[in-house]
């Protein structure tokens, strides 16, 4: 059995007039009341009791796991309902995913700092952290009534997730120095995973949404499309008008984060709400159903769901999410419309749209990230960018405050980098350093460094004669905030002589000219703020697209050394320690090797940040009850999923 | 005439080959590829892609290898087994897609263009006719408006208006509860509640160009000899327009024929975007900004059969209304 | 404009009057045409030198003025005593954040006032981008307290200016693209429709190439494509000129159709029967014919195109900020927000109704005019 208590205390809000006359959503959620009563003995909503009565539907005693997980929610909710969400027009499957696809072997907590058990009940780890035995939950059932067991696991790590022609590299988070694990059944209810070093991290890379191919592919489906189990499956795609059987088991069965993952009404999933209208090209909404075999139950023993259907609209424009949200046609949605410059619409239209807001913890560590690319084809530039001195004389130079006051509406503070503050490994030296505006001594460094001389417009000269140049790329289309800032970073910087150009490029080219090392600098919002063990970019050049300030360092240290460049010396002995902490599973010893991490990103101050990333928020429907009023926003806890939607209920 | 029609139906196939080609090159223009812009989709809501899948991806969708190749694989895929391809997104069949779109984007298209030239001709006519009457300033400047005011914008702020002052909703073409029911009475008055929204927005500001163009070759047409001379028989005056000028004022519009086609795919796409609409126009879009090299490529090589075939219909056209226009 | 009407020019001057002053004439009786013509030369005007209109350094940003709401403008200025005189001026205002709702609250402070000054100094501009001058027709009389006729957008940028600047880059992509896409449509419209035949089926097949390409993917495509540390004057060049890229071949139709039509009247048969070479039957005696509709097409095409600019900003594919054109400043204020709490925002499509009114008045006018059958 396993608890969850941190569903903390909420304001409860009548039934608001508006919500009577509000669309059809509404209306089959009023008629679902007079059942919803005589739902709470059943310990099952109104419709599964009947289908079970009828005889078409197997008892509940039946369906649901006889140990199933308890869910302890804050109040024991009703039956009923219908949730109302919005995508934006395509590519947009993760806002399902968020929503009900985290049904991973583990889950996360509220608060995001420790893992708690799922789909497997309970598990037991080797003191060197090589090999991790899940115990399930007996009588578990897919989402068409066929057992849950070991066996899935094993066809989708083994058959699946490993095989090369559906993969050609397994995904990352089963594998550890290049060798992926191995799942070996034990019996019915227990699988264990081999590792062939220290993996302390499975665990929580198992609670992300990355870590879901154990428990994604039912065999008894799936099965039907693998060549291993089917040798007839040449004909399937025949029949299909395919190309290989991979194509027809990725629409067949999905993957992680790909649409078809919710575009087969068919496939069997351990979710609590089951595809009705699937997520295809041409769809103008998604609606999903309860699943009657969901595996949890309230404290009182009540299975979840509450809510009866999720219906989500797919708008093209996110603009038109907003206007949703304004006169209330969303129950609850963060995803798309939680920039800060949306906050003062949406908060001056409560009161109409009949919702509350909620704040969203930022999991970033920093909002806007300069990467000043210290491997730069460039030598004259490199010898630039690679000088601490240089560094540190332009973060001196930029007035933070001003930034902070007009771009984030003043919900910031002067951050560099590291994790947030409250996080148990915050590290002042690291966020702080550097953060005070003094143009002063800005302007004696670079003197100092030889900038000393001007040109005409007061822009400073390199001792080659070049102007002290660069652009800084940004995609105004993803982060507009980050154009506004670099902006008022440009006015700042040519107050000390340095002239920058805020180079608005195309998403796509962003990322092509950093996989080519062809930029000058780059921003993005620097991440590691609540998961600074699950993408520590910012703090040693450990990702190939991400670690912008140095790429090819990342590529050696991915590579082995085998790619890339070679990284200096403070960077290679931050990579063994990161490497120490991903194999040790006791908190309190990955924190002292995570701390000697910071102490030497301090050192090197390879990053340039503004401010601390800024949180954001999420709308809430007055009558959608259970919800956390304040929960962390981060793919890794691909928020609202760890919230629990499956305990939210609407109240009358 | 009919030799006229088949050579000009042959010259269709080498330009639609060349026109296959550079729409291909076209789309890989841009810097960056499928796979890239997935993942910069993805990182717009802070959301990554595992680093292994990328690279496979890649593979899996043949895009590392070299253009020319790719090309060759697609379009022998038409021409052989009348394969488009599938969707790299949705991992659905170009063709499925394309069609799905279709019949919502052909009513919403022709609604349009009823509505335009419904309104345009007789006030184009009319405007040219009262001449600097106050009946003609009132509807110039009304329709200069209309062509004035950006239609994204105007789409914006009225369904601003109809949900926020009126809380109505105006997104999409159906109602919730018409979304996925079978075709009926009831769903077809619920279309064409929806549809006046859209039709407006468009008709606003493609009426005005219209009215323009009508009024201004009326005018050339009103003064000729002919009309006088028809005016002296004693033809009444209304004979006497829609005999002649009115015939002749339209060879400008037949030539407009030729891009009215490839418009039923590729017009409106901005208010469909700014409405919801399940309009072709939104999914061509989002398949040549994600570089969804198969569904961007059908869309092109049917957009651009579309305008072969519209220019073939407009010159036979312009030879039937026009005895002084010769084809061979 | 004088009391020369047409119908008081006496005969003898209408009968030597040139066709380009018999045009005048016709054109200044068409009012609102006239007013056509005023309002556009007022904003050529403003798109020469933006800077002397301006009020506020267009890009100058400011903390404490983020979505200021426009000012008024006080006219009569009442002093302690009682007595009073013509002297304009604003009361400065007071911000505020709401910290609930974080949106920015100003409230005007009635005790303070700030005058306005009309050629007064303002921040520093190159006038005709060559000389260096601080004079603009409207300017702060207080340096620290800007004036924001048309409030501020969300980095307290000044609207008002912003729209001024914006005009140089919003008329000017019209008109040199309308004059490229003009150019190549009658010069090779004309010569498919002139001569007829395997000529005509020639260019008939370019012309469908390239309409037959649909434009998005190419804009798409070749916006994408620009290099990056082209100076954004250049990318601006490689707009208009995309812009214009499809413009000239439905130009090209319109023209073929018409060509086709009138080679074979009497006239076009009467010049060439007199010796007239092919440049002369084309540009003297069918041209002009149909000029009319040209020039509509014209007056239809520069807010054409000014409107493209901004639909391609509208799916980030224009010009991109700090570029300032009206597209990018409606491309901005494209959102609810801007609807709900700041509709000043707004005032650029205001600009565009505007101008494109305007254009197209004038060209109508013009078409009027140039016609040799308006009597």
């Amino acid at each position: 059995m396993s608890r969850d208590t941190e569903h903390g205390p909420r304001e409860r809000r009548g039934l608001d007039r508006r919500d009577m006359l509000k669309g059809l959503a509404g209306a089959t959620a009023l008629s679902a009341i007079p059942q919803a009563a005589s739902a709470q003995t059943a310990k099952e909503a109104p419709a599964l009791a009947k289908l079970a009565a009828e005889g078409k539907l197997p008892a509940l005693a039946e369906r649901v796991s006889a140990n199933p997980l308890v869910i302890t929610v804050e109040k024991v909710g009703r039956y009923g309902g219908s949730l109302r969400r919005g995508l934006r027009g395509s590519s947009d499957h993760n806002g399902i995913l968020r929503m009900v696809g985290n049904q991973g072997l583990v889950r996360w907590n509220l608060a995001f700092t420790e893992v708690l058990p799922n789909v497997a009940d309970k598990w037991e780890v080797n003191p060197n952290s090589t090999e991790f035995t899940f115990y399930l939950r007996k009588g578990m059932k897919w989402s068409d009534g066929k057992p849950f067991t070991a066996d899935d696991i094993v066809f989708s790590i083994e058959d699946c997730a490993k095989n090369t022609e559906l993969y050609k590299s397994p995904p990352s988070p089963i594998v550890i120095n290049g060798q992926a694990g191995t799942a070996t059944k034990i019996d019915e209810t227990t699988v264990k995973f081999t590792f062939a070093s220290p993996y302390a991290l499975f665990l929580e890379q198992m609670a992300t949404p990355l870590g879901q191919h154990p428990t994604l592919f039912a065999k008894h489906y799936c099965s039907q499309f693998h060549p291993k189990y089917n040798p007839g499956v040449a004909d399937l795609v025949k029949a299909a008008n395919l190309s290989d059987w991979g194509t027809l088991f990725r629409n067949k069965c999905g993957d992680i984060e790909i649409p078809s993952r919710w575009g087969n009404a068919d496939k069997p999933t351990l979710d609590p709400w089951v595809i009705k209208e699937p997520y295809t090209g041409g769809a103008t909404r998604v609606v999903m159903e309860r699943n009657p075999y969901f595996w949890q139950v309230d404290s009182a023993g009540n299975q979840l769901p509450y809510i009866d259907r999720l219906t989500f609209s797919i708008s093209q424009d996110v603009e038109s999410l907003m206007l949703d949200a304004i006169s209330g046609r969303l129950d609850i949605q963060e995803r798309h419309l939680d920039t800060l410059q949306n906050k003062p619409t949406l908060s001056q239209n409560m009161q109409k749209g009949g919702y509350r807001l909620i704040e969203l913890v930022n999991s970033s560590s920093q909002q806007v990230q300069i990467y000043l690319n210290m491997t730069h084809k460039d030598a004259k530039m490199r010898e630039m960018f690679a000088n601490k001195e240089f560094r540190k004389a332009l973060s001196l130079g930029m007035n933070r405050k001003e930034i902070i006051d007009l771009v984030y509406l003043g919900q910031s503070e002067p951050h560099q980098t590291g994790p947030r503050p409250g996080h148990p490994w915050y590290h002042e030296g690291l966020s702080k350093q550097f953060t005070d505006f003094d143009p002063g001594q800005a302007n004696a460094i670079l003197d100092k460094l030889g900038y000393a001389k001007k040109d005409a417009g007061g822009i400073r000269l390199r001792p080659d004669g070049q102007k002290v140049f660069f652009a800084i790329d940004v995609i105004p289309t993803l982060y507009p905030d980050e154009v506004d800032a670099l902006e008022l970073v440009k006015r700042h910087w040519a107050e000390i002589g340095v002239d920058i150009k805020v180079n608005t490029i195309e998403r796509a080219l962003y990322y092509t000219r950093g996989d080519n090392n062809d930029h000058d600098a780059a921003v993005w919002p620097g991440p590691g703020g609540l998961d600074p063990m699950l993408d520590p970019r910012d703090y040693l050049a450990q990702h190939t697209q991400g670690s912008r300030y140095a790429i090819p360092w990342a590529q050696w240290y991915v590579s082995s050394g085998k790619d890339g460049q070679e990284p200096p010396e403070s960077q290679k002995q931050r990579m063994k320690l990161y490497d120490q902490a991903r194999a040790t599973a006791d908190m309190q010893k990955r924190g002292e090797i995570m701390k000697q991490v910071f102490d030497l990103t301090a050192d090197a101050f390879e990053t340039i940040g503004i401010c601390l990333a800024v949180n954001a928020f999420g709308i809430c429907r007055n009558n959608l009850q259970n919800v956390p009023p304040k929960y962390p926003n981060a793919w890794s806890w691909p928020n609202p999923g760890p919230a629990l939607p499956q305990q939210f209920f609407f109240a009358t | 005439m009919l030799r006229f029609i088949v050579k000009r139906l042959l010259w269709m196939v080498p330009s639609l080959i060349v026109v296959s080609f550079l729409a291909f090159v076209l789309i890989q223009l841009p810097p960056g590829d499928f796979v890239t812009t997935y993942i910069a989709t993805l990182a717009a809501s802070n959301e990554v892609v595992d680093q292994n899948t990328a690279a496979d991806l890649r593979a899996r969708f043949g895009l590392d290898r070299p253009m020319i190749v790719q090309y060759f694989k697609w379009i022998s895929g038409i021409v052989l087994r009348g394969d488009f391809g599938l969707s790299f997104e949705w991992q659905q069949p170009v063709s499925d897609l394309i069609w799905e779109r279709m019949a919502l984007t052909l009513v919403l298209t022709f609604s349009t263009l009823l509505a335009t030239w419904g309104i345009a001709l007789p006030i184009g006519v009319f405007s040219a006719v009262k001449k600097y009457s106050i009946g003609d300033y009132v509807v110039t400047f009304f329709s200069f408006l209309g062509l004035a005011i950006p239609s994204f914008l105007l789409a914006l702020v009225l369904m601003y208006v109809a949900a926020v002052e009126f809380g109505q909703e105006v997104g999409g073409l159906f109602s919730e509860q018409y979304l996925t029911a079978p075709w009926s009475i009831g769903k077809v008055i619920d279309l064409l509640q929806h549809l006046w929204i859209p039709v407006i927005i468009l008709a606003v500001s493609g009426t005005a160009s219209l009215i323009r163009v009508m009024r201004a070759n009326m005018l050339d047409e009103l003064n000729r000899p002919y009309v006088t001379t028809a005016r002296a028989k004693g033809l009444s005056e209304f004979h006497l327009l829609v005999k002649y000028p009115v015939r002749l004022a339209l060879n400008p519009f037949i030539s407009t024929i030729s891009w009215l086609l490839p418009n039923l795919v590729s017009g409106s796409i901005i208010v469909a975007i700014v409405l919801s609409l399940p309009t072709a126009g939104p999914l061509l879009l989002q398949s040549l900004m994600s570089q969804d090299m198969y569904l961007a490529g059908a869309f092109v090589l049917l957009i651009c059969a579309l305008t072969l075939i519209g220019s073939l219909i407009s010159d036979i056209l312009l030879a039937l209304v026009d005895p002084r226009i010769r084809l061979e | 404009m004088t009391d020369t009407a047409l119908s008081s020019v006496d005969s003898k001057r209408l009968a030597v009057a040139s066709q380009w002053q018999l045009v005048w004439w016709a054109f200044r009786r068409h009012h609102l045409a006239m007013a056509g013509l005023v309002v556009t030369a007022f904003l050529y005007i403003i798109a020469i030198a933006p800077g002397f209109f301006a009020i506020n350094d267009p890009s100058q940003q400011n903390a404490r003025a983020a979505f200021h709401p426009p000012q008024v403008i006080h006219f009569i200025d009442r002093a302690a005593d009682g007595s009073w005189s013509f002297r304009p001026f604003i009361h400065p205002s007071v911000f505020k954040r709401d910290p609930q709702t974080l949106s920015a609250i100003y409230s005007e402070d009635k005790t303070r006032k700030n005058y306005v000054r009309f050629f007064g100094e303002g921040y520093e501009y190159k006038l005709f981008g060559l000389f260096s001058t601080t004079t603009h027709l409207i300017a702060s009389e207080n340096k620290a307290q800007p004036i924001f006729l048309l409030g501020t957008d969300r980095l307290g940028r000044c609207v008002f200016s912003r729209i001024i600047q914006g005009t140089q880059i919003s008329l000017s992509v019209g008109l040199v693209g309308v004059l490229l896409s003009l150019t190549i449509g009658i010069l090779l419209g004309g010569i498919s429709g002139y001569y007829g035949g395997r000529i005509d089926f020639a260019v008939q097949r370019v012309i469908e190439f390239v309409l037959s390409l649909p434009s998005i993917p190419i804009w798409l495509a070749l916006s994408a494509a620009l290099p990056q540390d082209w100076p954004a004057t250049l990318n601006y060049f490689m707009i208009t000129l995309i812009l214009s890229l499809t413009g000239w071949a439905q130009l090209a139709r319109v023209v073929r159709g018409r060509f086709l039509s009138l080679r074979t009247e009497e006239f076009v048969t009467a010049a060439r029967l007199d010796g007239a070479s092919e440049g002369r039957v084309i540009f003297r005696h069918m041209l002009p014919s149909f000029a009319s509709h040209i020039i509509a097409s014209i007056s239809l095409a520069i807010p054409a195109m000014i409107l493209a600019e901004t639909s391609l900003s509208f799916l980030g594919l224009g010009l991109q900020p700090p570029t300032i054109s009206w597209g990018v400043l409606l491309r901005e204020a494209q959102n609810i927000r801007s609807i709900a709490t700041a509709p000043w925002l707004f005032a650029p499509g205001v600009a565009v109704v505007v101008a494109v009114i305007a254009l197209n008045f004038l060209g109508d006018g013009l078409r009027d005019a140039a016609d040799p059958y308006n009597k």
